[in-house]
Parts: structure tokens; C-alpha cells; sequence
């Protein structure tokens, strides 16, 4: 649209006072034009350019860049525990494997033998340590379900689940751990 | 004028181009990608990835079902008591929902696109300490008095 609109100006009649202000104007563009080069590339070359031009892109930045908020911390919590939570589940059933594989005696009553041997201390930051990503990616895990029905996908609707997820692992981490 | 010409990117056709150099992450040699991580040119069609029988909706449902599965059976042992058939059904069920979750894990840290046969071997130590596991966990059932759920319990009230 604008273009067409400033070739209709163009085909309007100069009046003299215009005139020395046009030529001027002319003048500055042939400068322009002789500066700004066309080239008639193939298409291999048009490629090459393209692959040229993405190499000047800036590199994307990371999580850094981004506020703090609800909807991402929980969601990067929600794989952080879930992997710390099955790294536990697979070193028990694997050391349960190995232990059969190999001939070593071991049993629950070695593994909370041990345990029960540690200062009251370490037994709790150790209790504590499961029992708070448990309780998270359990309630986590449910609100991820609640989204999967279709329910709750707005955004007071992830701050209010947000909300209830992490009031609901404070009390279900510290019964477990405390209690 | 300066921007005028390194807008067209001939300025820069002469720089050593990065991508042809392998990359090292961490030590671990990678496949280097190409500018702006953009392969083919600006006229081609989207090729869509080959129909896979056991990914696509039917996968993600069938994830869907195992964690509304596991939700009541993980109440259970923290509620009341557990038997070897629920602690079997849970724990077969929490090994699935690990073995998804590390998939999903490889398929974002250890990508094909970028690190190439290493996201093969990534999945396939996966599949055989799945296996693994799985025989750990046949083992607790058929030693341990209450299972995974059991073991867990003795060592919170020890």
C-alpha cells in the first residue's frame, strides 16, 4: 500500500517550488544506488547466502535470562525429583540384582541396620532428603494429571495448584520425615 | 554502509566457519550442527518422522494410565497395610514410569541430533539397567517381607 501510495505522489505534476527539493532528493538516491549492489545469484549461491546470514544469528540464551516464577521452578523440580526418586529406586533394585548375581548376602535388615547406626542427625537429613521430593512429585505428578484432563490450564489455575502442591509436600515431607 | 553489506552475511563468508569443526562437550565429541541449527533450505517441505507402533498418543496414554495408577497405589502403603501383589503392581508400575522418565531424559540431554550413537548406547545401558532392576525387584518381592514399600518403611522407623 505505501508503495503504490508514494508512486501516485510520484505521478502528481512537480510544481517549481518542489522541483529543486526533488532533484536533490534524486541525487541522494543515485549515491544510494551506487552503494547498494544486486547481484544475480543462482540458486546454490542464494543458499550459500542464507547459510551466511544464519551464521550471524545471535546464540539463544539460557534459563538465566528468565525471572524466577511458579510455572517453570516447579515444572524443572518436577524432573529434578523424579530422577533423584527413580536414580534411589533403580541403585536399591540393582544392588538387590548384583548382590544376588554375584553371591554377597544383603537384605533390608543390612541396609537398615546400617542406617540405624548413623547419628540422629544424618538419619533425618537423609529421611528428610526423600521423603520432600517424594511428597513434590507425587502432588506434582497429580496436578500434571489434573492438566492432562484438560482441567486447570490457565495461569491462576497453575498458581493455584502450584500453591496446593507445595503446601501439600511441606506437610506430607515433614509428617514423613519428622513423624 | 558497514550494515549494509554484513546484512547480506558476505562479509563473513571468508571467517572460518564453526561448524566445521567437531565439537567437544565435556570431552565428549559431538556432531557439528549447522548455522542456526537450521538443515536444508528455505523451500523445503516439513518431513514428518515415521509412524513408530509403540510411540505417538497411544504412548502417552498408555504413560497417562500408569500414573493414575500409581497415585492410589503409592497412598496405599502410607495409608494402610500393602500385600505382595499391590507392592508387585506398584513397584512394576514405578519401574515403567522410570524407565519413561530417564527416555525422556536422554531424548533431551543426550540428543540424536547432537551426540549422535552415544544416544543409542545412552539407551540402551537404559534398557539393559531396566532389565536389571527388573530382576532386583523380582528378587525383594520374593525375599522381602512387604517389597520395595516394606524396605522403605523399615528404614523410616529405624
Amino acid at each position: 500500500m505505501l508503495a503504490r501510495q508514494g508512486l501516485g505522489l510520484l505521478r502528481q505534476p512537480i510544481t517549481s517550488s518542489l522541483l529543486s527539493h526533488s532533484i536533490k532528493l534524486s541525487s541522494t538516491r543515485l549515491v544510494l544506488n551506487r552503494s547498494i549492489s544486486t547481484i544475480k545469484a543462482s540458486h546454490e549461491k542464494e543458499q550459500e547466502l542464507l547459510i551466511a546470514q544464519r551464521k550471524n544469528r545471535p546464540e539463544s540464551p539460557h534459563l538465566t535470562i528468565y525471572q524466577p516464577q511458579l510455572t517453570w521452578i516447579l515444572s524443572s523440580f518436577h524432573r529434578i525429583t523424579g530422577v533423584a526418586l527413580a536414580g534411589m529406586f533403580y541403585a536399591l533394585t540393582c544392588t538387590y540384582a548384583a548382590t544376588s548375581i554375584l553371591g554377597i548376602s544383603f537384605d533390608s535388615a543390612s541396609i537398615v541396620g546400617a542406617f540405624a547406626t548413623l547419628p540422629f542427625i544424618i538419619k533425618l537429613g537423609a529421611k528428610a532428603a526423600g521423603a520432600y521430593p517424594f511428597a513434590f512429585h507425587i502432588f506434582n505428578g497429580v496436578r500434571h494429571l489434573v492438566w492432562d484432563f484438560g482441567s486447570q490450564l490457565t495461569i491462576p489455575g497453575v498458581y493455584t495448584t502450584g500453591y496446593i502442591v507445595l503446601a501439600a509436600t511441606g506437610l506430607l515431607g515433614t509428617y514423613l520425615a519428622f513423624f | 554502509m558497514l550494515s549494509l553489506t554484513s546484512r547480506v552475511g558476505l562479509a563473513r563468508t571468508s571467517l572460518p566457519i564453526r561448524s566445521s569443526i567437531p565439537l567437544l562437550i565435556r570431552g565428549i565429541k559431538t556432531i557439528p550442527q549447522p548455522p542456526g541449527y537450521i538443515v536444508g533450505t528455505v523451500n523445503d517441505a516439513y518431513v514428518p518422522p515415521k509412524a513408530h507402533k509403540l510411540e505417538g498418543s497411544y504412548h502417552w496414554t498408555s504413560e497417562r494410565l500408569v500414573a493414575l495408577g500409581l497415585a492410589p497405589l503409592t497412598l496405599a502403603p502410607l495409608l494402610g497395610g500393602t500385600s505382595t501383589l499391590l507392592d508387585s503392581t506398584l513397584s512394576v508400575l514405578v519401574l515403567y514410569h522410570s524407565y519413561t522418565g530417564f527416555q525422556s531424559c536422554i531424548i533431551d540431554y543426550i540428543p540424536k541430533r547432537v551426540y549422535g550413537s552415544l544416544h543409542n548406547y545412552a539407551m540402551y545401558l537404559l534398557t539393559f539397567g531396566t532389565g536389571v532392576a527388573g530382576y532386583g525387584l523380582y528378587k525383594i518381592e520374593t525375599s522381602e517381607e512387604g517389597g520395595v514399600s516394606g524396605i522403605v518403611k523399615k528404614i523410616y522407623t529405624a
